[in-house]
């Protein structure tokens, strides 16, 4: 789960990374008044999950109180869900760095990388010059070592104090990944200003779903969802994603509801949204559909090849949702797996028409999508 | 013939005594699966289903020696319990825990990679060799997805394995071992590690790989191919062609990041290795003819 901008600086501060001086601001008035009391000039950043806030205009330079008001009000007004926006000192500085760390399954590691180029076009500079971003294996049970730091150091070119505030600054950075049990922990850019001091001009910090159990303070609340319907969904323990057409997927497994998805694709028709009530999840058919309907789809298509996602209670729970929901929508069902023989008679009694071919039921749902009478 | 799992070997399943466990346990031994002891802390002395169980690991193995160790354990415990099989000496570990913290599925590759042992899983169904014996959870009941015969199968899903293994034995095949190394973004063994045991087995005359957007698993599968580290014909089957960039589909290995890991990346690389890629499911039997004809 990614956090914003500002969770991820308060982690930095607590590890002892130096980050710049600056205000969470919810309104115009509580940005100005931050602006205030930081001095000017400030930068007025967009508290959102996406990337690429820079080129969409969603972090702003301002050098007086008029500015940050109008800067503000149009970052809020940018129609992209800006609720918060991080009101900070701007840094002079002298090099943008860049350094992260994450997680490599292949070697079973964690890698630490850094390059003296940071800022927006670090993709770029990897693609194009990959010489310039290094790269340090790490052993999650050796961890750290002082090697890695001086060597990055000597090689960025940051000598003397600079080269002691990198090392703290990369083993405060260490210490966020592991405590904080990350997928991913950057800084981009890392200043180096002229005085020799290191400020972290973002932070990106992106918390391992599955050890989330662990660190009830990264909860997600609405925010961090694309809709309403999505943070229900997630409330309920069902994946989700939210899409714009027409067919509302309530699917079994990640790979078959994702092949479900191209199939669709394929027969030129749109997916309103992706849910999957599969593995622990298949008793919640009631759930999913009520989930899917509020979508307003033009259809709802169903389906499952289970091993421990029983198909006849799978099937038992849509007779039974269908009873309660009534929905005005035509539902598409194709459930398969443990239990098969019993679902398609469950089905049958409740007047769905039992399919047992992926492809034909992806079919008849397009057909059912654009109005027409399969 | 099969890899990894067969009658003769041993296993021993830690977690034996709770619902999922027990379940399991009674069709691992209805397929054919030696099943030798079970473990539970607190719960020596019980049976289930004729099977003894221990408090630890090491003491089942005192009494019933074993070359392998199934996992019913939640992901919270994996990793504790992983070692716990490590420390006794077992190299052939299944886990299906969905849900096992990354820094810790990181150490437990780590630690199976620094001992020479196979850690499969987690977020799997397991391992089945049709007709023989599994380490998991597979309804082998189901005659037109588990059907013994000569093509093996690597997977990184659940359901979507039984609409493609449907769709094998619907092309007149049937499964020598398939193996679900899991859809986690850290699984415990990689798809190009099994290719090696494909290549050795005599059963095995052509693989099927059931893959998706994500990782680089599929890549390293191309590798193996270019290398001729494997020489038997493969199919691939990937999930997630027309899935939007940066949305995550459910399984955590599941992210496009940087341009790497990208469905149509995979699919070049797969076929300049010389593989055949399945657009849709119902044409893996006519690729599987075709890639045994031309050998």
């Amino acid at each position: 789960m990614k956090l914003f901008e500002y969770q991820a600086k308060e982690q930095f501060q607590k590890a002892g990374i130096p980050v710049p001086r600056a205000q969470l601001a919810s309104s115009v008035g509580e940005a100005r008044e931050g602006a205030e009391r930081i001095g000017y000039p400030v930068v007025v950043k967009a508290q959102v999950l996406a990337g690429g806030r820079g080129k969409a205009g969603l972090v702003r330079k301002a050098h007086n109180a008029e500015e940050v008001e109008r800067v503000a009000e149009e970052i809020f007004q940018a129609g992209k869900g800006v609720r918060k926006v991080l009101v900070e000192e701007a840094v002079p500085f002298q090099r943008e760095l860049y350094l992260s760390i994450t997680l490599e399954p292949r070697d079973a590691k964690a890698l630490l990388i850094a390059s003296s180029e940071g800022g927006v076009e670090i993709e770029e500079v990897a693609k194009k010059r990959p010489e310039k971003v290094l790269q340090y294996p790490l052993d999650l049970n050796t961890g750290l070592l002082p090697f890695h730091s001086r060597s990055l150091a000597y090689d960025l070119g940051i000598e003397g104090e600079g080269a002691k505030r990198f090392a703290r600054v990369i083993e405060g950075l260490w210490k966020v990944f592991r405590t904080c049990e990350a997928e991913l922990a950057e800084i981009n850019p890392l200043f180096l200003t002229e005085g020799h001091d290191l400020v972290a001009g973002d932070g990106k910090l992106s918390i391992d779903d599955n050890s989330l159990f662990r660190h009830p303070e990264f909860e997600p609340g609405p925010d961090y969802f694309d809709s309403p319907i999505a943070y229900e969904a997630y409330k309920e323990g069902i994946p989700y994603l939210q899409f714009e057409g027409d067919i509302s997927l309530m699917c079994a497994g990640a790979g078959l509801t994702t092949t479900v998805y191209d199939l669709i694709h394929y027969e030129g028709g749109t997916v309103a949204n992706y849910l999957e009530f599969g593995g622990p999840n298949y008793r919640k058919g009631l759930r999913a559909m009520e989930l899917c309907l509020a979508n307003r789809p033009k259809v709802v298509l169903i389906v499952s090849f289970g091993t421990i996602a029983r198909a006849d209670v799978m099937a038992q729970g849509i007779v039974e949702a269908v009873e309660k929901l009534k929905p005005s929508c035509p539902i598409v069902a194709c459930i398969r797996g443990t239990g098969e023989e019993e679902a398609q008679r469950i089905l049958k009694e409740g007047g769905i028409e039992p399919l047992f071919d992926t492809e034909e039921a992806v079919r008849i749902a397009v057909r059912h999508s654009k109005g027409a009478t399969p | 013939m099969s890899i990894f799992i067969d009658r003769s070997v041993r296993v021993l399943v830690q977690g034996i005594t709770g619902s999922e466990g027990s379940f399991w346990t009674k069709h691992m031994i209805g397929i054919g699966t030696q099943v030798v002891a079970g473990v539970t802390p607190g719960k020596e002395n019980q049976q289930v289903e004729g099977v003894p169980v221990y408090h630890t690991v090491r003491r089942a193995l005192r009494e019933h020696p074993a070359d392998a160790a199934m996992l019913f354990v939640p992901p919270k415990f994996t990793l504790d319990a992983v070692f716990e099989a490590l420390d006794a000496g077992v190299r052939k570990i299944v886990t299906i825990a969905d849900g096992i913290p990354l820094q810790e599925a990181i150490q437990i590759r780590r630690a199976a990679l620094s001992c020479g042992a196979r850690v499969i899983g987690g977020n799997t169904s397991g391992v089945i060799t049709p007709g023989a014996a599994m380490m998991g959870m597979f309804p082998y009941w189901i005659e037109r997805v588990y059907k013994p015969g000569t093509i093996g199968v690597m997977t990184r899903s659940g359901s979507l394995t039984n609409e493609i293994t449907a769709m094998i034995v619907r092309g007149g095949f049937g499964v020598s071992t398939l193996v679900g190394v899991g859809g986690d973004a850290v699984p415990g063994t990689r798809f190009a590690e099994l290719l090696p045991d494909f290549q050795a087995d005599p059963s095995t005359e052509a693989v099927v790989i059931i893959g998706e957007l994500g990782g680089t698993m599929e890549e390293e599968v191309a590798e193996a191919l270019e290398t001729k580290v494997f020489t038997k014909p493969v199919v691939a089957f990937l999930a997630g062609r027309t899935a939007p960039e940066g949305k995550r589909m459910g399984h955590a290995g599941a992210i496009v990041t940087a341009g790497k890991g990208t469905v149509k990346g995979k699919i070049e690389a797969l076929e300049r290795a010389g593989a055949y890629v399945a657009d849709r499911p119902s044409r893996i039997g006519e690729l599987l003819r075709l890639a045994l004809n031309k050998r």
